[in-house]
């Protein structure tokens, strides 16, 4: 009895693995005899007023059921200036640079609808949008509703989920130079010279000075202009300039969108508004390339991420991008 | 069936007399931390963090295990409130207190103290760290 059971168990077994051992074949899937649509989301990170949401909207129709006519994007609120579909269809060459055909009219955007019109014959093709995000986005969210019509009649819309636009601003490539623009205010995120901050002296944040000292490192610099006049050598600072900021120096945090390299770090709303001020000196001595320091402005209302993005000794220059976020 | 029955008390004997048999004794400390028995407690090398968890060291911390004291210098404009120590010790060895965050070196005529106690927990022995600026 028990050997019965044991061959029956045996033979179980390998029906079982010669089955489970079965290759399916590979089936061409069918086209959809629609049209049809899809999107992704090009640009990475945190959506910033006056930056640009990128997305690529694909459309396509069998050739012989028709052909595209046009592609529009409807955004919940009208995009900034700037916003736009490119009527160019991308491959990538060798190298790996884009290159770009056109093949519809260049866009049209009326209030919240931007639009392409194909003008050579499409069956499928992909599109890039730009929209550029508005002052009046700030704080709130955007969605985007895309649609593509074909030649036959039909029509087939993608709705895109609801992003959130930031809170903060954001200025790249500021120049701070040595015993000239050397005065950098958060407020206006703009560097200015001595006339300027003199005439101005509140809106005076931070001051970039550099100096080749023999015994001690001091080279690029950012200092409050209330830090002890030990850490601004050989300078004279404006009358009236009193603001004493907050200052915490960082190294590893080099966001994409300030440093556009290849770090997949972004500083966003939430570092700005919980970054920890306590105890923070009024001053950054010896900068480098790709550090930073989070500001914290002396009347508490902003809250900023500086990114050194270069520093040139010989010229004594700085160059900086900032993010920052009003706290009150 | 009387077999079978007295067969499996055996065999459950035998595992709860062999987990019984297989423990032993390993003493922890409050952090849960075997407690072993070397007695050598001294710090081995020594690190300063600024805010950015860059060095501040402008040199190699000098650090005299008779004397009980490390010597570090560090850089001109270094922020002194906030700064992260690291010590490496010898083996086994735990340090008190435990450093949990940024430290506040900044009142340089006080050198700040940690005790260094060995892997058998009964020798301990306290360090002074002093900080200079580079000017």
């Amino acid at each position: 009895m028990m050997k019965k059971l044991k061959k029956y168990l045996l033979f179980l077994v390998c029906i079982s693995l010669l089955t489970a051992c079965k290759d399916e074949e590979f089936q061409i899937p069918t086209a959809s005899q629609d049209l049809q649509n899809d999107l992704i989301k090009r640009s990475l990170g945190p959506n910033i007023v006056g930056g640009t949401i990128e997305f690529a909207y694909a459309s396509g129709i069998i050739p012989e059921k028709g052909k595209l006519v046009s592609m529009s994007v409807e955004a919940s609120i009208a995009g900034a200036a700037g916003t736009y579909m490119d009527n160019k269809t991308y491959t990538t060459n060798s190298s790996g640079a884009d290159i770009g055909v056109a093949i519809g009219e260049p866009s049209v955007t009326t209030d919240k609808v931007t639009e392409v019109v194909f003008n050579t014959d499409v069956s499928a093709t992909t599109l890039r949008y730009y929209y550029k995000i508005p002052e009046e986005a700030r704080g709130k969210t955007v969605s985007f509703k895309f649609s593509a019509k074909a030649s036959n009649g039909e029509s087939v819309v993608y709705q895109t989920d609801a992003y959130e636009i930031r809170k903060m601003d954001m200025q790249l490539d500021l120049i701070a130079k040595d015993a000239a623009n050397c005065f950098i205010s958060i407020a206006d995120m703009k560097t200015y010279d001595a006339a300027f901050a003199a005439a101005n002296p509140g809106k005076i944040d931070l001051i970039y000075l550099y100096r080749a000292l023999t015994n001690v490192t001091y080279a690029h610099s950012l200092v409050a202009p209330a830090a002890d006049p030990m850490y601004m050598p050989s300078f004279t600072l404006p009358a009236g300039l009193t603001n004493n900021s907050k200052i915490v120096k960082a190294f590893t945090v080099r966001d994409q969108q300030l440093a556009r390299l290849q770090y997949g770090v972004f500083v966003d709303d939430a570092d700005l508004f919980a970054k920890d001020y306590v105890d923070a000196p009024n001053f950054a001595i010896n900068m480098k390339a790709e550090g930073g320091i989070w500001v914290q402005t002396a009347d508490g209302k902003y809250s900023a991420y500086i990114f050194v993005n270069s520093v040139n000794n010989t010229t004594k220059e700085m160059k900086i991008s900032i993010k920052r976020l009003a706290l009150k | 069936m009387k077999k079978i029955i007295s067969l499996q008390i055996a065999f459950v004997a035998l595992c709860i007399l062999g987990i019984l048999s297989c423990k032993k004794d390993f003493p922890v400390d409050g952090d849960g931390l075997l407690i072993t028995s070397r007695s050598d407690c001294y710090v081995s090398s020594f690190e300063l963090l600024g805010a950015d968890f860059q060095t501040v060291r402008s040199k190699v911390a000098t650090i005299d295990t008779t004397a009980q004291t490390i010597n570090v210098e560090v850089w001109y404009g270094t922020d002194l409130k906030n700064l992260y120590p690291q010590f490496s010790l010898v083996t086994d060895a735990v340090l008190d207190p435990k450093i949990v965050g940024k430290v506040d070196f900044s009142d340089l005529s006080v050198p700040k103290e940690w005790t260094v106690v060995s892997g058998n927990r009964k020798v301990r022995k306290t360090y002074k760290v002093f900080l200079t600026v580079k000017q």
